[in-house]
This record gives structure tokens, sequence and C-alpha cells, in this order.
């Protein structure tokens, strides 16, 4: 049965030798196909996917891909994967927020010297965190206003050809976030003044806004566990400044906020801090203009 | 042309290769076995009961899914054997119970809120999600597996070949299947999340089913077997970096072309 022998070498080889060429093949068409698309842009994650995807619209020959999941939310403890470094190679401009959310751009900047880098928000004053910068600027709606200005800005200044594109887009955008700032202008006259309480870090620049003073921050964005002795500073601050509502976010502060509506007379306002969702052009907005509606009903709504 | 030796520059591709080259003897191995035994049925079963695992995983709140995979399907594998042989209905029979009772549970408990979108890489497999610690587990498992196979061969074909004259030689009849099936949840639940449930069982079946097509005695189908598994199992991965499809379909793609080759070789020898 010396045949059988060969039979399984010749068969082996061919399935290689039509495997590597059919892929081969493959490749090659895939290469022809991504010539057209000029342009490269990948975000840091979602909320600037959203922007960008705001700023580029449908101009022709720009590819705009995101790094992260949509449902990654904030980057706090992200690591790159093999892959990312992949994609961020292809990549002609890589878009961030900046203040640090970005951790792995040491790492970026070492593998990829070549790649220009956008920073949104540095024409953005940041506010502080003790020594750190708070990162979370899009909160902000006049902030984020300064955001899509200056991803227009710079997109138009690294790619020339089409900045008269990304100028028209982001009027456009802009204009559509106005209603939401006039919103936020009425709130902020009815509430100004009064003392929150805050179990996210992002919603300092909610109290920037609405010129509300921060009584005490508990950041619940990451999955930690609380102290008993933080539970009580919480309620502490609570009596201190006669705070009536608490900002924090569905997912990790839920329970928190349970308790605490449990434990005092303070109202817990779940807002969404806008960092993960489904990739939907106006989804920005909708959720700016729900968390608008729950700010209205806390201070507009005649108490 | 394209550039052969790149997919090495990635650490994951060294991982994902590494898991390969371990693993697929493993399944060529294992294979010849469960398909003299007849046990195919018995091994996708036991795929889908990866589900559940992650489910009670994530009920019981162990953060380490590999664990309650694990632990599920070794559990799930004795009460199938020890069903299996009290019952008076047919192995088939009970397999199908067992094994759609399992993958109803999971999929309740993981689709709950709408989030199975979660874990559906899970049905597809993933080669990213190999780490370092699952490469030693591999290597554990494999060789137990081979001090296994060293020594308790020859009783588990006699089993095959004749289960009662097998028990009145005296040699554990139970006993061994029970080893057989647990070591085969071992292997599945290994190497589930990168292959994919849909697909895992194929990888255990293909390369013994073609290698018996071909072969005319034990050594010969051991070889071919393995040769088929690891063969498959290395092209496979290399060509679905390169055209950016999920590695487990592509091993299998592969191994059934293998199969249906020899299908035909094997008839005309035969003529």
């Amino acid at each position: 049965m010396k045949n059988k022998y060969a039979f399984v070498a010749v068969m082996l080889a061919a399935i290689l030798l039509v495997g590597m060429g059919l892929t081969n093949i493959y490749v090659n068409s895939q290469k022809g196909d991504e010539k057209e698309e000029e342009l490269v842009i990948v975000t840091s994650f979602y909320p600037m996917y959203i922007a960008a995807d705001n700023v580029v619209g449908d101009v022709s020959g720009v590819k705009l891909v995101n790094l992260s999941e949509p449902q990654t939310g904030c980057l706090h403890d992200f690591q790159l994967t093999p892959e990312d470094m992949k994609l961020l190679g292809t990549a002609d401009i890589f878009l961030i927020n900046g203040g640090g959310i970005e951790s792995f751009m040491e790492e970026v900047a070492k593998s990829y010297p070549n790649l220009k880098i956008v920073e949104a928000s540095k024409n953005n004053e940041l506010l502080l965190d003790g020594d750190e910068e708070n990162a979370h600027v899009w909160m902000s709606i006049p902030a984020y206003e300064t955001q899509i200005e200056t991803i227009a800005e710079e997109l138009g200044r690294l790619d020339s050809d089409r900045s008269d594109y990304y100028k028209e887009n982001a009027a456009r955008y802009l204009e559509k976030l106005a209603p939401l700032r006039e919103r936020q202008q009425k709130i902020e006259e009815a509430a100004a003044g009064q003392s929150v309480v805050l179990f996210h870090e992002a919603y300092d620049y909610v109290a920037e806004d609405y010129g509300l003073k921060v009584s005490h921050v508990l950041d619940l964005d990451e999955e930690r566990q609380v102290s008993a002795g933080e539970v009580s500073d919480v309620l502490a601050a609570i009596e201190r400044d006669q705070v009536k509502y608490i900002f924090a976010e569905e997912t990790y502060g839920k329970s928190m906020g349970d308790t605490m509506e449990k434990e005092s007379d303070v109202k817990v306002v779940y807002l969404n801090p806008l960092n993960r969702g489904e990739y939907e052009k106006d989804s920005y907005i909708e959720g700016m203009s729900k968390n608008l509606d729950l700010l209205e009903q806390c201070f507009l709504s005649g108490e | 042309m394209i550039d052969w030796t790149s997919w090495l520059s990635y650490d994951f591709m060294k991982s994902a290769f590494l898991a390969i080259l371990i693993i697929t003897p493993l399944f060529g191995l294992m294979g010849t076995m469960i398909v003299n035994k007849k046990m195919a049925y018995f091994s996708d079963a036991l795929g889908h009961s990866a589900l559940t695992g992650i489910a009670v995983g994530v009920v019981c709140g162990i953060p380490d899914t590999n664990l309650s995979m694990v632990i599920f399907a070794v559990v799930f594998a004795l009460l199938l054997n020890k069903i299996g042989s009290k019952s008076t209905a047919s192995t088939d029979t009970i397999i199908s119970v067992f094994s759609s009772c399992s993958v109803a549970i999971g999929l309740a408990i993981l689709s709950k809120g709408g989030n199975f979108s979660k874990y559906s890489g899970i049905l597809v497999g993933d080669v990213l999600s190999i780490t370092k610690q699952e490469i030693i587990y591999l290597v554990v498992i494999f060789a137990v597996t081979i001090i296994f196979w060293g020594i308790c061969f020859n009783w588990m074909n006699a089993i095959c070949i004749h289960r009662a004259l097998a028990g009145s030689k005296r040699i554990p009849v139970r006993l061994m299947d029970n080893i057989f099936a647990v070591l085969v949840a071992l292997i599945v639940m290994m190497s589930i999340k990168w292959v994919g449930i849909l697909i895992i069982n194929a990888l255990l079946i293909l390369p013994a089913a073609a290698s018996r097509n071909i072969s005319v005695n034990m050594r010969e189908y051991h070889l071919f077997s393995l040769i088929f598994s690891v063969f498959s199992g290395v092209l496979g991965l290399i060509l679905s970096y390169y055209t950016n499809v999920a590695t487990g379909p592509m091993i299998v793609i592969i191994a059934s072309l293998i199969y249906f080759l020899t299908y035909f070789f094997g008839k005309k020898c035969r003529e």
C-alpha cells in the first residue's frame, strides 16, 4: 500500500498550494479595494467616534474606524491588543480625546512615530482632580462644541483637500447642538449655586455647566468596592451642604444610589455619561437631551 | 505576493500557533477513539454544554468562566455516562435530551435582558482569546492524555471491540469510560473559546473519520489522523489570518476537504 502514503502527501501538498494560491489572490484583490479609501482616521473611543462621524460625514475617500468597541466606555484600563496595533498601523490620523484618558498613547507614539495625532480637547480648559486632569470634557455642551471645532480645524489642516467639507459638516452639527445649549442655559439660571454630590468624575463637567457646587465626589466609574467610611463621608457631605441631588451613572451607581435614597432625603439622578452606545450619528444629541430632560425635572418643574 | 511569515510577528498569533500545535494532535488522537466508540454525538453535546457552563459561572459570580465551564462539562459528561448505562432508552435519545436541556438553560440565562450578543463570540470562536495561562492548561492536559493513552489504550480498544468480553477480562470498563469522557470534556472546554461551539465537534471527528477512510490498521489510523489534524489546524490558522475569517471554521473547511478526498480515494481502492 505504498501509493496510499503517496496519495496523502500529494493531497496535502495540493491543499496547501491551492489554499495559499487562493489566499494570495484574495489578499491582492482586497488591496485593490483599499486603495480607493485614501485616508484612514482611527478614533480612540466612542464619544470621539460620534464626534468625528459628524464632522467627517459622507465625504468620499475617508474611512473612519473606532479603536475600541462601542460598549467599552472610558478607556481607563484599556489594554491595546496586537489587533489594535495593527489597525493603528494602517491609520493616517489618530483622533484622541486627550487629557490622559488614552493612557496607552506613549506606547502608540513609540511604535508609530509618524502617525498624526489629533487631540480633540487641546483647546479646552480641563478641570483638575487634584493633580490629574479630568478628561470627560464631552459632558459639557459648550466644551463639546469647542471639541467639534477643534476636530474640524485639525482635520482640515492635515487633509486640506477636504477641509471645506469638514467645516461645513461641523457647522451643521453645531447648529444641531445649539438647542441643547439653550436648554442648558435655562436650567443653569434656575440651578446655579445649589450643591450636588457626584458619583462619577465625568459629572464634574455637568456641575461646571450649570454652576452647581460640588460638595463631594465618589468616583464609581470602575467596578470597585466602596468602604463604609466612604459612604458615611458622602452622607456627611449631604447633611452639611443640604444636598438635594446626586448625579450618578446607572450601570455602576445604582446600588449605591438606592442606599443613599434610603439613608437620606436626597434624590439620585441617573445621567448618561455618553461614553458608550450604538454607532449612530445623533446618539450624543439624543443622550444629552435625555440628560437635560432629567435635569429639567429636577430644577425647573416648580419646586 | 504575500509575505507568508508576517503572521509570526504578532504575539497573539504565536500563542495561537502554539495552542494549535498542542491541541490538534490531541484532537487527532481522541478523535480515533470517539469515532470507534461511536461517540460523535456525545462530544457534540459536550461542546454545547459549554454555554451552560458559562451561564452557571455568570450566575454564581465565578469570574473565571474557564473554571465553571470545565466543572460543568465534567459533571455533565459523568452524568451522561451514568444515565446512558442505566436507562432503557437508546444513547442518542439520552444525549439529545441532556444536550437540548443544557443549551436551553444556558441560553435562557445568558440571553436575560437581551444581552446574548456579549456571548455570541463563543459560537464561532476567537483566536485572540488564547492566553498564556490557557496554554499551560493545554500542556498539562496534553501530558495527561498521552500518559493515559500509553497505559490504557489496549484496554480502551478491547472495550471498543467487545464490552462484555472486556469486562470478563477484568478490565474496568466503567472507569475507562468515565476517564475518557472526562478527558474529552477537558479538551473540548479548553479549546472551545477559540474554536467555537458550533464546530468544535468537527475538529474531533473529521481527522479521525478521514483517516478511517484509508487506513487498514490501528497504527495507520492514528498516524493519518494526527497528520490530518495538525495539518488542517496549522494551515487553517495561517489562511484565516490572511483572509481575516474566524480560525475555527477555516480549519474545519480544510479538514472536510481532506475527508472528502480520502473518501473517494478509499472507495476507489476497495473496488
